[in-house]
């Protein structure tokens, strides 16, 4: 998968590659978004993880099904906390926007496993 | 719900003081939107999770998925993020012919993404899994399909703000509506990063 | 705090699309529906809710009517069906979160020190959304009574999953209640989002978070309910459109669908909906109780922070709704436990109101009077509730007239006491009149014996076994003269609520003016002149205290006595250039927008793709119309 991404890097683009942002801050912003090459390089992790995952689901005979299954799910925590981490800029804006996301995800984390677990395991005691 | 953040909603208010928070109200807004959409898409998901191993006549999501095709549809959306962002980068210095270049890409990615999701629709559907076959299936089709209506949101609202610098009505000072669209367009990627793994790879 | 740079529209060369004149009347008959004035609208939200609230009483009075005796015949069941499923669907979703909204978006801005809501556009559009989403669900009785939406206000499938064709219910009703239950979910998740936002982010200086009024907190964790709540029954509701129309089995159980996973989203819903309802209630009393009695609210941070708890613990008890279903042992006795856990902070809160009034100088006027109603009906059916918590009694309890009678102790003694309270604490800020005092008491106490005598006996009722959503019952059970006492009762509240809207409109026209601050009160709406301004504050006020515009008219002496400052402490005797306070525009878009919504609704309801078109075209001109219009015209 992962050779795709050199077509699609900014290679003619000299003047972005390098090391920190120069941008003008946005409102919100506590700390300096991500530079393009940094974000460049973010895609390229990404890249790597989803590879990975692919990988892993076609060794799916040489592995147990829960250590895929858990290979599977921590490198989709690691590709969404990365995008909405460096992406979505929530590790350098305000905190305010991180906490208000986090209230939304983990409340539905725990919500929806609450009713998965009563729906199925626990309604057979 | 787009309509929230499209460019320039920023309303004056005379001599309103600064934000109490510190942040614009648009961004703050479509934070608290984007946590909403997580219980919405939480709720498939989970309608999912419980039907999945449901012992059911008829092909089911599961024995039709081909994954190699899936993987790179979703490697198109995971790159979209990625050219969203130079967009951002790009508007932010005021470097508008690139911005062009980078929404534009953005929404290109986003259109082939939803070209691979009906191709795989029409495919499943041609293999005897419609929508009523099992419940497995009608979670399936309902669950990508909500998601690929709201690309497709994405997709009308990027190609509204590349239209916009187009004509030139678009520029620095809009940043943060780029930004705002932005988020908009990551949550999206990152809710199918998560179908991805959960619907699609773990057995 | 870093400063945010003041985003300036863009000048655009001609004002947006140019179909339409910009519109910039602010008063007269056509500028109710471009205004995007945060009062104007919160005035329309309340009337419209007052006649939804009108429309909800007849449905119960006809219910009413069929139960007054035994084997009534005033409805066939089709239509009695219709009747108590439009009656709970109406109270909650058309009278009960509008009205909430409908304080919200008239007092948060004046409570906090803003000249506006954050999203004003927005605001408009959302109400805009919730009348077309009422009328839509009520257009349904164009085909006929009992083809009105007759699943119940809860819909369970899968009663109202099971295809139309296999004719379970009849005609289209179901599908108007879902698709209308989605257009008010995207209107109520507007306006809560926006009340997130002006709450958090549009604060005057100084007014910080535990300086806000309590209405305001309590505001605030109601939007962020409704906001957390409403995309999960949106989730269910599309699935079961699914079901009906597209004969998908989500919710039936013979194809391996789960119908008790439409129960758990509808419930994971429905409970934070209940504090949705009241919590606003709580607000408005909070606001009475210390001005009535001339204290500040004992216990403020309790107050907020038990609010807070409520918002949180909500969350956690939804399970109580479903014991008779089987959910197991386990899951039985943890949701059981937390139920009786989440009455902690509603008691913290009944004493906190006590607190406040014990040892005031009280003041019994109407709001007082409503604010106590609520204290003492509330309790009433805060204490019902704990027994649902008992799982062997809710068993005996569920589906019997008791439930019928404990929640309409806390949500019409409860809320719409509040509600009717709060109205004329807060008549005179909107519409710089009095409303009549003796007329204002005769109604609470007709209310107040009307609801007792309708809804007491429903625990009696309940507990001798008599089943909710039944017709009919036969003679010669025990229940024909406690029946007849609720059916007069029922009639009482209906004289009383003549009453209290013939008060309103008389004092509307014909009330004696109001002061600027006519209860002596203690927040900053009445530090401003009645009826508000269209731009609210001349100056955006300085906030140093909580309950800061009672600390600008009094000290306390030595002795801990009050003591009144010379006046001349508000800020409105700073002279300010009014003429140069710039408001946004009014605009048609949000009505163009959220008039595609029930276009698309049809087209959803009959299955007509074409009919689509034209309410996605409505849909795409109001949004880019919105988005290229200036959020201020030029002058």
């Amino acid at each position: 998968m992962s050779e795709t991404t050199t077509e699609l890097e900014p290679a003619h683009d000299h003047a972005l590659l390098h090391g920190h942002s120069d941008l003008p801050m946005l409102p919100g912003e506590e700390h300096p978004h991500p530079s393009p090459f940094q974000y460049v390089m973010i895609a390229v992790i990404l890249c790597v993880i989803t590879g990975f995952e692919i990988a892993a689901y076609y060794l799916d005979k040489a592995v147990p099904e829960s250590v895929l299954t858990a290979i599977l799910v921590i490198s989709a925590i690691a590709k969404f906390f990365i995008v909405i981490g460096w992406y979505m800029h929530l590790k350098t804006d305000r905190k305010i926007f991180r906490r208000l996301f986090m209230v939304g995800f983990v409340g539905s984390l725990i919500l929806y496993t609450i009713v998965l677990l009563t729906l199925s395991g626990l309604a057979d005691t | 719900m787009a309509q929230a953040a499209l460019p320039i909603t920023h309303d004056t208010h005379g001599d309103h003081p600064a934000p109490s928070a510190g942040v614009t109200n648009t961004k703050l807004g479509m934070w608290v939107f984007l946590s909403s959409d997580c219980l919405f898409f939480g709720a498939f998901i989970t309608t999912y999770l419980l039907y999945r191993n449901r012992n059911l006549a008829g092909p089911t999501p599961r024995s039709l998925y081909n994954i190699p095709f899936t993987s790179v549809t979703s490697f198109i959306l995971l790159m979209s993020s990625l050219t969203m962002v130079l967009a951002l980068a790009a508007i932010q210095r005021n470097d508008m012919r690139r911005f062009k270049v980078w929404v534009m890409a953005t929404a290109v990615f986003g259109i082939l993404f939803i070209g691979g999701q009906v191709f795989e629709f029409t495919e499943f559907y041609r293999e005897g899994m419609s929508l009523r076959t099992n419940v497995s299936s009608s979670i399936f089709y309902v669950a990508t399909g909500l998601h690929g209506l709201h690309v497709s949101v994405g997709i009308v609202w990027l190609m509204s703000l590349w239209g916009m610098a187009m004509q030139g009505k678009l520029g620095q000072r809009d940043a943060e509506a780029v930004e705002v669209s932005g988020l908009y367009w990551h949550f999206v990627d990152v809710v199918w990063i998560v179908i991805f793994a959960v619907v699609y790879l773990i057995p | 705090m870093t400063a945010v740079p003041e985003v300036m529209p863009a000048p655009v060369e001609s004002g947006g699309l140019d179909l339409f004149r910009r519109p910039k009347e602010t008063s007269g008959f056509w500028s109710w529906f471009t205004t995007i004035d945060h009062k104007k609208i919160g005035i329309l939200y309340g009337t419209t809710a007052l006649i939804f609230f009108v429309i909800a009483g007849i449905e119960a009075l006809l219910i009413r009517l069929q139960l007054a005796g035994p084997n009534g015949t005033v409805l066939t069941a089709g239509q009695y069906n219709a009747m108590f499923t439009m009656h709970g669907t109406t109270m909650v979703f058309l009278v009960g979160m509008p009205m909430a909204v409908a304080f919200g978006n008239y007092l948060i801005p004046i409570m906090i020190g803003a000249r506006d809501v954050a999203f004003p556009r927005m605001n408009m559009f959302g109400f805009w959304v919730f009348l077309f989403g009422g009328l839509f669900i009520y257009s349904s009785l164009f085909t006929g009574i009992a083809n009105m939406p007759n699943g119940g206000w809860f819909g369970y499938t899968p009663l109202t999953s099971t295809p139309m064709s296999a004719g379970y219910l009849p005609g289209r009703g179901p599908d108007f209640w879902v698709i209308g239950l989605i257009m008010l979910g995207i209107g109520s998740t507007t306006s809560a989002i926006n009340f997130v936002v002006t709450i958090l982010n549009m604060r005057a200086p100084g007014m910080t978070l535990m300086r806000m009024p309590v209405f305001v907190w309590m505001m605030l964790v109601v939007a962020f309910l409704t906001v957390f709540a409403l995309p999960i029954v949106t989730a269910a509701l599309i699935m079961v459109f699914f079901d009906r129309n597209y004969l998908t089995n989500f919710f039936v159980a013979q194809n391996g669908g789960d119908p008790l996973l439409y129960q758990h989203l509808f419930w994971l819903f429905g409970h934070p909906e209940v504090y949705i309802l009241i919590l606003p209630g709580m607000g408005i009393v909070s606001e009475i109780l210390p001005v009535m009695s001339r204290k500040p609210l004992f216990g403020y941070s309790v107050v907020v922070f038990s609010g807070i708890a409520i918002g949180f613990m909500g969350w956690g008890v939804w399970a109580h709704h479903m014991f008779a279903t089987g959910l197991g042992p386990v899951a039985i006795s943890a949701f059981g436990l937390a139920t009786m856990l989440i009455a902690v902070p509603t008691g913290v809160k009944i004493f906190n109101w006590l607190g406040t009034v014990w040892g005031g100088s009280v003041k019994l006027n109407v709001p007082m009077l409503f604010s106590l109603g609520f204290i003492a009906m509330f309790t009433l059916g805060g204490l019902s509730g704990v027994t649902h918590s008992i799982v062997p009694a809710d068993t005996q309890q569920t589906d019997t007239y008791y439930v019928v009678a404990h929640f309409h102790y806390v949500l019409f003694g409860g809320l719409v006491f509040a509600i009717l309270g709060g109205i004329v604490y807060w008549f005179p800020k909107v519409f710089g009149r009095m409303m009549n005092e003796r007329l204002g008491k005769l109604s609470f106490w007709v209310l107040f014996v009307g609801f007792n005598l309708t809804f007491f006996p429903m625990h009696f009722l309940g507990l001798t076994g008599m089943p909710r959503r039944t017709y009919r019952y036969t003679e010669g059970l025990g229940w024909d003269t406690l029946n007849l006492v609720v059916t007069a009762g029922g009639f009482i509240i209906a004289l009383a609520t003549l009453l209290f809207v013939s008060n309103a409109v008389w004092s509307w026209k014909r009330g004696p003016i109001a002061p600027a601050d006519p209860w002596d009160g203690r927040t900053l709406e009445w530090s401003i002149p009645s009826p508000t301004p269209e731009y609210n504050f001349a100056a955006i006020p300085k906030v140093e205290a909580r309950d800061d515009f009672w600390h600008r008219k009094y000290t306390e002496d030595d002795q801990g006595r009050l003591v009144r400052l010379p006046a001349g402490g508000s800020g409105e005797d700073a002279a300010v250039d009014v003429s140069s306070i710039h408001l946004p525009s009014p605009s048609y878009f949000p009505l163009v927008l959220a008039a595609g919504l029930p276009v698309i609704g049809y087209a959803a309801v009959y299955k007509n793709p074409w009919l689509a078109i034209p309410g996605v075209l409505l849909l795409l001109f109001g949004m880019y119309g919105w988005a290229i219009e200036p959020g201020t015209a030029e002058d």
